[in-house]
């Protein structure tokens, strides 16, 4: 149910290279789930959880973002807690072993689960070794396979790419699959022109994974949050679906067969309509 | 109580003279948490079209300052489909629904049309133009509408099209006009590059408060010319703006994509205009030389 609730900004400070802040608030998004806040801009903006308490919140923003130049104590307005979040318990049964994926932008938005079970593994990865964050950052129980993709530190990216390696480099897809076959179950937040790679991947190396085994998050503009605007819509294989209230995450398996040719094809094809390119 | 269509054998009367614009509120059951929608006059529907259609691919919404273009591609699941999953919802409401249709080929518009009378709580049809289109096709599409179904229709006119638009198609048959579909307008997007060149645009549907006046501008100009009943559009933010609309002669207003910040707005506005009954006004013309009348009452 969609809730109007005001939050109270309780803290604002700087995280290189973004600010978090947190907010308390009533009812806390869980993660996966977001809030749309009125931050004075023309459309309201989704904020996900990186740090989940009893008291609200907190979320990362980019530097230069409006909401940081908000006082400590300022009311904001905010519709939610919204969406469908990660779905842990979906397994069906007490999880021991969960593995986390995510592009470095969108690792604050795994945060929240880095306790959700006794044995966390996460894979990030970045363009390069300063982009990652230093891995003293990280619990000491997380298992951290730090990946570049010009091979800087960790192992050599693209994750769900593979072939040679230049000498002394190795290549991360091959410790991805023996993570994969390790999980119990997988949450990913990366670019969603990524997903249907991943998704073809898990099903090679695990024979018919069940529903929601592997679960990604989908980052898109979302100004309404009801379902009503039409701008978050996404191509699964079920057919369109609002990313902002049928996700936004969704099982990495809807993201196979069509829907990951239209997925690409929305990325590097030629954009329906004019927005693209004009200068 | 207002008549949108009192030229239609079945009319479409209004309690309220508020409705969301079409685009912008789903189909009847999006906000049905945040807006108590009994207090509204009616509801109109994102658009329909004879066929399904998919979303636009590439970037779908940009912000620049106060304002924002939106290019969704009208994705809809088709008129079939539409009845099918929201028909149930129609019946339940208490205000009228106005189902916004594409207007596609004519014989598609008819189809459709014919389709959705008939459809219980569907109280009328707001039919969509594209911006380019020429009168004798936008006239075609209107006719089919009007011949083929049987609710009254209502036109929404593109941006800056009332001159050559509006006369014909209220001769065509329209029982009431919208004024406006929002301008189409261009945005960058990207970063700045190192020359302070801009890399990338995006064309789109423009909101924003900005867009009040130029409605204002609109009604001022046309309302009292048109024999049909008006419905103001484009940047209403607040129950005021609503007033000043209705002051000027509009029959109803169309909240717009404005509500997607703030959907307590359509409540606000519905209540603030039951309570006040606006007063007829003078216009204060700002070019005393221009010889239009300007002086409209409601």
């Amino acid at each position: 149910m969609a809730r109007r609730q005001t939050a109270t900004l309780r803290a604002v400070r700087p995280v290189p290279p973004a600010w978090e802040l947190h907010l308390d608030l009533e009812v806390v998004p869980q993660a996966g789930c977001y809030v749309l806040a009125d931050l004075g801009g023309p459309l309201r903006e989704p904020l996900f959880p990186s740090v989940v308490d009893g008291d609200g919140f907190s979320t990362v923003v980019p530097r230069g973002h409006p909401a940081t130049r908000l006082l400590p104590g300022s009311p904001v307005d905010v519709l939610g807690p919204l969406g469908h979040g990660f779905r842990l318990a979906a397994i069906g049964h007490a999880l021991d072993r969960l593995l986390l994926i995510a592009e470095v932008d969108d690792l604050p938005w795994l945060q929240p689960l880095y306790q959700a079970a006794p044995s966390v593994a996460l894979v990030v990865e970045a363009t390069t070794r300063l982009r990652l964050p230093a891995p003293s950052r990280f619990p000491p129980t997380l298992e951290l396979t730090m990946v570049t993709r010009d091979g800087s530190t960790g192992y050599l990216g693209p994750i769900e790419e593979d072939g040679p390696a230049p000498a002394g480099v190795v290549r991360v897809l091959p410790r991805l699959r023996e993570l994969m076959a390790w999980a119990e179950c997988i949450c990913v937040a990366a670019d969603v022109v990524r997903y249907p790679a991943l998704a073809r991947l898990v099903k090679d190396v695990r024979y018919l994974p069940q529903a929601d085994f592997a679960q990604a998050l989908v980052r898109v503009s979302m100004p309404c949050g009801v379902g009503a605007c039409d701008i978050c819509r996404v191509t699964t294989r079920h057919g369109e679906r609002h990313a902002c209230v049928d996700g936004p995450v969704f099982d990495l398996m809807d993201f196979t067969g069509e829907s990951a040719r239209r997925v690409s094809r929305s990325r590097g094809g030629r954009p329906h309509g004019v927005n693209e390119a004009i200068a | 109580m207002i008549e949108l269509a009192p030229r239609h054998k079945y009319g479409l009367p209004l309690m309220v003279p508020v409705m969301p614009a079409s685009g912008t509120f789903g189909y009847g059951h999006a906000y049905h948490d945040l807006v108590d929608l009994s207090v509204l006059g009616a509801i109109v529907t994102n658009p329909v079209s004879l066929k399904a259609r998919t979303a636009a691919r590439g970037r779908r919404v940009g912000v620049r300052g106060d304002h924002f273009v939106v290019h969704t591609g009208w994705p809809n699941p088709g008129v079939r489909r539409v009845i099918r999953e929201s028909g149930r919802v129609w019946e339940r409401l208490t205000v009228p629904v106005i189902v916004h249709l594409l207007a596609t080929q004519p014989a598609s518009v008819g189809r459709a049309a014919g389709m959705l009378s008939g459809v219980r709580g569907v109280r009328g049809l707001e039919l969509g133009f594209a911006a380019t289109v020429g009168i004798e096709r936008a006239c075609a599409q209107l006719s089919a509408a009007v011949e083929e179904g049987d609710l009254p229709v209502i036109a929404k006119l593109p941006f800056g099209r009332v001159a050559d638009l509006a006369g014909p198609l209220v001769d065509a048959g329209a029982d009431a006009l919208t004024l406006m579909s929002p301008p189409r307008a261009v945005l960058p997007v990207g970063e700045v590059g190192p020359g302070g060149s801009v890399a990338r645009f995006m064309r789109g549907r423009l909101y924003g408060a900005a867009l009040f006046p130029m409605t204002l501008h609109i009604l001022s100009q046309w309302v009292g010319k048109l024999d049909v009943p008006v419905i103001a559009c484009g940047g209403i933010a607040s129950p005021d703006d609503a007033l000043t609309c209705l002051t000027l002669g509009a029959a109803a207003v169309q909240i717009d994509a404005l509500l997607w910040r703030d959907p307590g707005l359509l409540e606000a506005v519905a209540r603030a205009v039951v309570r006040v009954q606006p007063p007829v006004t003078e216009i204060d013309d700002a070019q005393p030389h221009d010889t239009e009348d300007m002086e409209v009452a409601p």
